[in-house]
């Protein structure tokens, strides 16, 4: 068993033993769990460092991917349409290798934060741990049904996370985030079947759920619905980009986009703070690593030709969310919005094409990683004190808890795009990319790093502004006397990880060639791909 | 054939230790004469798969009447361990209970492994008489006796209809045997009109017995008003049966393309609408057995997608669809039967706070749900994935598009009884678990997860 393997299927281990733990120890279940995923951080540690990132630029080349591992793993005779191969198949490049890192590092805390569950910790732990393992699989998986598998598989732990320990209305919260997580992923599942059977292993000749395998034009079956050459048609649109549309949306579900982010604030507001953390951390990650390793790598051509649209639903995003975080009462609600502002950067640094824009998006999904987590952790903090998050209850905080005011001080700097910290230089080359776009493949209107560059000032206003009726001035409490004891400063466990976060997201800002040399290869790889068509 | 004589011998057994007063003896001489029919069943199992038809060809028991032989066999065997204590409370004469339903599985081993038409009736008419029966066993209730009526009269119409069918295929081909029907279609150049109008009286003839919309309108209320294990039994082992029997018949005697041309379309239509009046119709019930006979409408729409897109992966598919959906069913109906048993009602809200009491009883029912909605590492999602790359291959994309659809509206309503066992407290007292029970409910979930994980496991059975 290798290290994938290992980094995926450890979570699930843990969760089982925690399972099988007798309810005396409830309290030790964290402990196992925490266990569990520092492993897992130092695993990704070890990865990273020892990650070539110009050996192994992966995309579109297994032997370009680092700890390969593929075995069969279903195999159904299904007699005329041959037989049903479906790999257990993993391997990184510089595509995924940082979200390993970032995943480890963001459920780290997210344990971290969980001491402040208090019911049913078992189910709690069991289901986290399940969790972690989905989303380390999918950042691994390299055959299409096996990343099929893993995306479902995180929907429902996080259904019963949000649904059990969630907020007033989390029963809604947590169907409405189910089901449009669905509505998407089964339209993908038709994409995976038609391209199932317009893919042959090159060598076996068998149809291929194999990524790699789709990627390359000379495996696709003369004639068949996705072939390039075939120009097939599904109700009246070209079956390539009605395949590229079908992937986008169930991706862009995640990330998300406007108008399907509808889903976001309410999830955000009703989960616990922990879930709220993965949530923002990673699971919108997943829809922009999704859109990059399968949409644009799947079908590039499509891809090319929907770019202006995808530039303009990334403005669009970001422009729409900060206004609405600008609109927003509920602390946790703005920083909802916030995230559904800057995965917009996302999307517009996709969208252009460029070796700039791509890692620009690629770093900003990092980046927003560690700030998102930091700023959900620091919402967590005040609503475990004294169960309010309205901006207006709270006025003058920084006199009584000077040093939580410091971190939120730099969590809103750093997402606000300041020089020195990782968003500002994931912003900038996301916007570069955007700008240089017009000249170098002509994709992207230069209006467009414009828009996106409004963007940022608004989410100055909107930080700086809550900033100043949150903390600043006379300390004033909804609460009275009895919040103000109950408001007690940062105490050793938060510190220490808002501190860890902080010098992440320092790291990222000052030496971006951290995170730049492991991808560069891969993203100037993919872009090569793309530019074949 | 051992294995159908095995149980009709069974079934006299069980009704003479009746006779003798022996009503400890009932369900262990059941369930151990279930395991030697099915130890003879697998005797059957032939790896290159080229067995010749037996009893002048009136019988073909080949791998595909081993696995749906097996499957049936194995879910009465389960559906049984959840009877115990279960007739008593309904009469004293227990012994006819077991006879009856072991009929009712012999007629579904013919079901499965005729070849000639003339036992396809035959199975179906043993089937039914049976369920005629065991629909009514609950003498006093009202809604016993009207389901049963009700069966009776829908059921005795459908197998008319399967029955003109037939003698239209005969009257044109001048056989009964599969085998020679299909000569038939091959040799002659022109096919007679009365074999297309034989065609769809079977087609309609068996939709009406697996109940496909719009031949449907009986299920609802005969599933609600048979005692709970009946329904158990039909809704899974007699659907799975009737699937079969569609197969064969269409996969051996119907599959040329001219056919295919007229059939197809039928079928399309029926498996839009099983799924559309199905699916819709689920999401307004309140009670969680009346849900499930909704629901179970949509499964046949599902079902139906293998046989239109006939190929040699037919079998394979509707078998782990078959199996997935059976296994599912159980736990549902077993979960059912606890909570009816010591509610009294079924209503999503008696769901309410399980989670907290019945940790066991509730983690199985979720993963019940799971697989009937077709989320994946369950069994149901194999089944759906079968079905849905049988229907893409044959570039059925629009009916497809629709199915998933549909299949999103399933997870809400499966989800609602989940929602309420763990999203809504309730002060309620545990409830109790028989034994069996516990046992019929973890096998049953183990075996979803396998099939699910590795379903390779019992699609290389057919």
């Amino acid at each position: 068993m290798s290290l994938l393997s290992l980094l995926i299927f450890l979570p699930l281990a843990a969760g089982l033993l925690i399972l099988v733990l007798p309810y005396a120890w409830q309290q030790r279940y964290k402990y196992v769990a925490l266990a569990a995923v520092g492993i897992q951080v130092i695993m990704s540690a070890f990865i990273y460092l020892n990650f070539d990132g110009n050996a192994f630029s992966g995309i579109d080349a297994k032997s370009k991917y680092q700890l390969v591992e593929q075995v069969s793993w279903i195999n159904l005779q299904l007699g005329r349409l041959g037989s049903l191969q479906i790999d257990y198949f993993l391997g990184i490049d510089g595509l995924s290798m940082p979200f390993l890192v970032l995943s480890s590092v963001v459920m780290f805390i997210a344990v971290l934060s969980s001491w402040e569950i208090k019911t049913n910790l078992k189910g709690y732990f069991a289901l986290l741990m399940l969790l972690n393992t989905a989303i380390m699989g999918v950042f691994c998986a390299l055959d299409f049904f096996l990343f099929y598998i893993f995306y479902e598989l995180m929907l429902l732990p996080l259904y019963f996370l949000i649904g059990m320990w969630g907020g007033a209305r989390r029963e809604y919260a947590a169907i409405k985030f189910f089901l449009y997580t669905l509505f998407g992923s089964v339209f993908m599942l038709l994409v995976i079947i038609g391209l199932y059977f317009s893919v042959q292993d090159p060598i076996t000749g068998n149809h291929t759920f194999n990524m790699l395998h789709m990627m390359n034009p000379d495996n696709y079956i003369p004639g068949s619905i996705f072939s390039a050459l075939a120009e097939q048609q599904i109700f009246g649109i070209p079956a390539r980009l009605l395949g590229f549309i079908v992937l986008f949306i169930a991706f862009a579900i995640k990330v998300p986009i406007v108008p399907l982010h509808t889903w976001l604030p309410d999830a955000h507001v009703e989960a616990p703070t922990p879930v709220s953390i993965i949530l923002a951390g990673i699971l919108l990650k997943i829809g922009g690593y999704g859109i990059l390793r399968i949409c644009m790598s799947i079908f590039p051509d499509a891809a090319i030709d929907s770019a202006w649209w995808l530039g303009l639903i990334g403005v669009v995003s970001i422009i729409y969310g900060a206004l609405n975080a600008l609109a927003q009462n509920d602390l946790k609600r703005m920083i909802a919005y916030s995230s559904v502002s800057h995965m917009g950067f996302v999307l517009l640094g996709i969208a252009s094409i460029t070796a700039e824009g791509i890692s620009g998006a690629m770093l900003q999904m990092i980046s927003h990683g560690f700030l998102s987590t930091m700023l959900f952790f620091l919402v967590g903090v005040i609503y475990n004190r004294v169960h309010s998050r309205y901006i207006h209850d709270f006025r003058g905080l920084a006199l009584i808890m000077p040093k939580y005011t410091t971190f939120i001080m730099i969590a809103f700097f750093a997402s606000l795009g300041l020089p020195g910290f990782s968003a500002f230089i994931a912003e900038a080359f996301s916007l570069i990319g955007a700008f240089t776009s017009e000249s170098v493949n002509g994709l992207l209107p230069r209006w467009m790093a414009i828009c996106g560059s409004i963007g940022i000032l608004l989410s100055a206003a909107y930080l700086l502004w809550t900033l100043q009726r949150m903390f600043f001035g006379k300390t004033r409490l909804m609460g009275g006397e009895d919040w103000k004891s109950k408001l007690t400063d940062v105490n050793g466990r938060e510190i220490f990880v808002l501190t860890s976060l902080t010098v992440f997201a320092l790291l990222l800002g000052i030496l971006p060639s951290l995170a730049f040399d492991k991808m560069n290869a891969s993203v100037l790889e993919l872009i090569r791909l793309v530019n074949l068509k | 054939m051992d294995v159908i004589i095995t149980i009709s011998l069974l079934a006299i057994l069980v009704l003479y230790l009746g006779l003798f007063k022996a009503a400890k003896a009932l369900l262990p001489v059941t369930l151990v004469g279930l395991l030697v029919a099915l130890g003879l069943t697998f005797n059957h199992w032939d790896l290159a798969n080229n067995t010749k038809s037996i009893f002048s060809g009136m019988l073909l028991f080949n791998n595909f009447s081993v696995a749906f032989s097996a499957l049936a066999i194995i879910s009465t065997f389960l559906i049984l361990m959840l009877s115990k204590d279960y007739f008593e409370r309904i009469s004293a004469n227990v012994a006819e209970y077991y006879t009856i339903i072991l009929f009712a599985l012999t007629g579904i081993i013919i079901i499965a492994s005729y070849h000639n038409l003339s036992m396809l009736f035959i199975g179906i008419e043993i089937m039914s008489v049976s369920l005629y029966i065991l629909t009514g066993i609950k003498k006093r209730d009202y809604a016993s006796n009207e389901a049963a009526l009700k069966y009776f009269l829908m059921g005795a119409f459908s197998t008319g209809f399967l029955l003109f069918g037939i003698t239209l295929l005969y009257g044109a081909s001048g056989s009964f045997d599969l085998t020679e029907i299909r000569n038939y279609v091959a040799s002659s150049e022109e096919i007679s009109p009365i074999f297309y109008a034989g065609i769809l009286l079977s087609i309609i003839g068996l939709c009406f017995k697996a109940g496909a919309a719009p031949f449907h309108f009986w299920t609802p209320d005969v599933y609600e008003g048979a005692p709970t294990l009946i329904t158990a039994f039909m809704s899974t082992v007699v659907k799975t049966a009737v699937f079969a029997a569609f197969l064969r018949l269409f996969y051996i005697s119907l599959s040329s393309v001219t056919l295919q041309e007229f059939w197809v379309p039928v079928l399309v239509v029926l498996a839009s609408l099983s799924l559309l009046i199905g699916n819709i119709t689920a999401v307004y019930q309140q009670h969680f057995k009346r849900m499930l006979a909704y629901s179970s409408i949509s499964h046949v729409g599902y079902l139906l997608f293998a046989l239109i897109a006939l190929s040699s992966a037919s079998d394979s598919a509707v078998f782990l669809y078959a199996a997935a959906y059976t296994i599912a069913s159980i736990i549902a109906f077993a979960a059912l039967m606890v909570v009816q048993k010591q509610v009294g009602n079924d209503s999503f809200d008696n769901f309410n706070g399980l989670g907290r009491k019945n940790p066991l009883l509730a983690l199985t029912l979720t993963i019940s749900m799971l697989s009937l909605a077709g989320i994946p590492l369950t069994a149901g999602f194999i089944g759906k994935f079968m079905m849905f790359t049988g229907a893409l291959s044959t570039y059925h994309t629009a009916l497809t598009v629709f199915a998933v659809l549909n299949a999103i509206v399933g997870v809400f309503y499966y989800l609602r009884v989940v929602v309420a066992m763990y999203f809504k407290d309730a002060e309620r007292n545990e409830l109790a678990v028989p034994v069996y029970f516990k046992i019929v409910l973890v096998v049953s979930t183990l075996a979803t997860i396998i099939i699910g994980v590795y379903p390779g496991f019992i699609a290389d059975l057919i």
